[in-house]
């Protein structure tokens, strides 16, 4: 197993996350992005609204993660906000955990049972009607 | 031989149970609002009018013009503090005006009773009141005799929750929808576009299965996957995908892109470009996902939006899009970069959505299902033979 020694950033996200909201945040997570291979998790528990320009900086983190070689990681999806990334289907662009600790944990190591529940929630989801 | 003279009453208020629920979604009471074209009351009415009760009297709690849309002349309106007495007197009315049997319906929960049987049974037991029940528990819908006019004021005065005298109840066993809640919402559009229930959707039947009112407009490159409904003024852009029982109601909009899974876009909402929305039912900037059991309230237009229910202000904004949108076009013209292609319905169908800017188009391939396709097919054969 490869155990990564380099630290995890976790941040909590805010409770409305607006165009200014999102900027802000943007400019506060910037160092850790422009670091060298940058390992983050964004924990949106707190997160009640979250809107178009929420997402596309939560897109633009990760690119820019993707770029030095990082990761950015999802945890604790709040229902709000879980609605809005399926509605703009990005949730698939994502790792998500349960947890912030399963997310960080995540990076030195893959963690089937944390993710369960989310492939649990897809499974149990309606069977599509027969069209 | 004397025909008897039978008469209808509905009755809509939000104080009922069930009108409380899904109030984020829209003003108005589930009662009045259109799925599949009409909404609970004019099913009500028509079904009445079939069972050859012509004249029906509704009684509406509203406040405003919020309801200028069901106004016609058989609809009276009341405050919330005067409505049991103006569903009284509405009562009165018609018993003087030579009623001998009257229908109350309390909306509610949408029934498709049979009339015809629920009078014949009140006549052969010589009831005063007769209330409908549905597996033995009662629901709003009574047959009063016009004579017994103590009776139904006890009732309405009650409010509809005791009766003076005994009261048998005649077993339903028909269609029910409690309509409590966006999930039931949902549901009713599925049972009428699967063709559960006796009312079915308005509109032309284009295909097998997929109704379309006047004026709808389906732009060319968007599919409609039966079974579906798309209401009158309602505009679903190019690219957009509607399938599963969804149902776009009058003067909705989906904008370029976005697929319509197993959902209602209730009258006058927007979706946005290049969403997914399954599962849910939209209205008035908020939404209801089903599967999360949760309505939140989305403050993003380009995500979920509504256009005014006034005409006079829907022709001043498209006025006002048109003279933005002519210059801009001629700036982008004359200054801007070239127009990008424009994806086919499949690449729209992968990338994300335009509403997210500058992360707009960002390629889910790789999470795709159909992305295992792009796999070169050496790939296929190392897999398949892989133990030899």
């Amino acid at each position: 197993m490869d155990i990564s020694s380099r630290p995890v950033v976790v941040k909590r996200m805010p409770e409305r996350v607006n165009s200014r909201v999102a900027r802000e945040f943007l400019r506060d997570v910037q160092p850790f992005l422009t670091t060298d291979r940058p390992q983050l998790v964004f924990d949106l528990s707190q997160v009640k609204q979250l809107d178009a320009a929420g997402v596309e900086m939560l897109l633009r983190c990760m690119s820019e993660a993707h770029k030095r070689d990082g990761d950015l990681k999802l945890a604790a999806l709040s229902p709000p906000a879980a609605v809005v990334l399926e509605l703009t289907r990005t949730e698939r662009l994502f790792e998500i955990y349960e947890t912030s600790t399963d997310a960080v944990r995540s990076f030195s190591g893959f963690l089937p049972n944390a993710m369960r529940q989310q492939l649990l929630h897809q499974k149990t989801a309606p069977a599509p009607l027969a069209a | 031989m004397k025909t008897m003279d039978i008469r209808g009453l509905v009755l809509i208020n939000a104080t009922s149970e069930a009108a409380a629920a899904p109030v984020a979604l829209s003003p108005l009471p589930p009662a009045l609002l259109e799925v599949a074209g009409k909404s609970p009351l004019q099913r009500t009415m028509e079904r009445l009018r079939q069972f050859g009760i012509e004249q029906v009297t509704s009684v509406i709690e509203a406040e405003d013009a919020q309801i200028l849309e069901v106004k016609n002349s058989s609809s009276i309106f009341a405050s919330r503090d005067r409505f049991w007495r103006a569903a009284e007197n509405a009562f009165n009315d018609i018993i003087q005006d030579g009623a001998e049997l009257v229908i109350l319906v309390r909306l509610g929960a949408y029934a498709e009773i049979e009339f015809e049987k629920l009078v014949q049974f009140h006549l052969d037991h010589h009831c005063r009141v007769t209330q409908v029940a549905h597996q033995s528990q009662p629901i709003e819908v009574f047959c009063i005799s016009a004579s017994r006019r103590n009776d139904a004021a006890s009732l309405l005065r009650s409010q509809l929750s005791k009766c003076r005298s005994e009261c048998p109840r005649f077993e339903h066993a028909g269609y029910l929808n409690p309509l409590a809640s966006p999930l039931d919402l949902r549901q009713l559009a599925i049972d009428i576009l699967t063709l559960k229930t006796e009312t079915g959707a308005t509109g032309k039947q284009i295909r097998p299965g997929v109704w379309v009112e006047d004026r709808a407009v389906i732009e060319k490159g968007a599919r409609v996957v039966a079974p579906a409904f798309i209401g009158a003024f309602a505009r679903v852009r190019t690219h957009a995908v509607i399938t599963r029982c969804s149902s776009v109601e009058h003067h909705a909009q989906v904008d370029c892109g976005t697929v319509i899974e197993n959902s209602t876009v209730l009258p006058y909402s927007c979706v946005g470009a290049g969403l997914d929305l399954a599962h849910s039912v939209v209205g008035l900037g908020s939404l209801a996902n089903l599967r999360r059991d949760i309505t939140i309230e989305v403050c993003d237009p380009k995500l979920i939006g509504y256009v005014s229910a006034t005409p006079g202000q829907r022709v001043l904004n498209a006025a006002l899009e048109f003279t933005t949108y002519l210059p801009k076009q001629i700036w982008d013209g004359l200054f801007g970069k070239s127009q990008p292609q424009q994806p086919d319905l499949k690449t729209a169908l992968r990338q994300t959505s335009p509403a997210l800017g500058s992360a707009a188009g960002y390629k889910a391939s790789a999470c795709d299902t159909e992305a295992a396709g792009e796999f070169a097919s050496n790939l296929a054969i190392v897999r398949r033979y892989g133990h030899q």
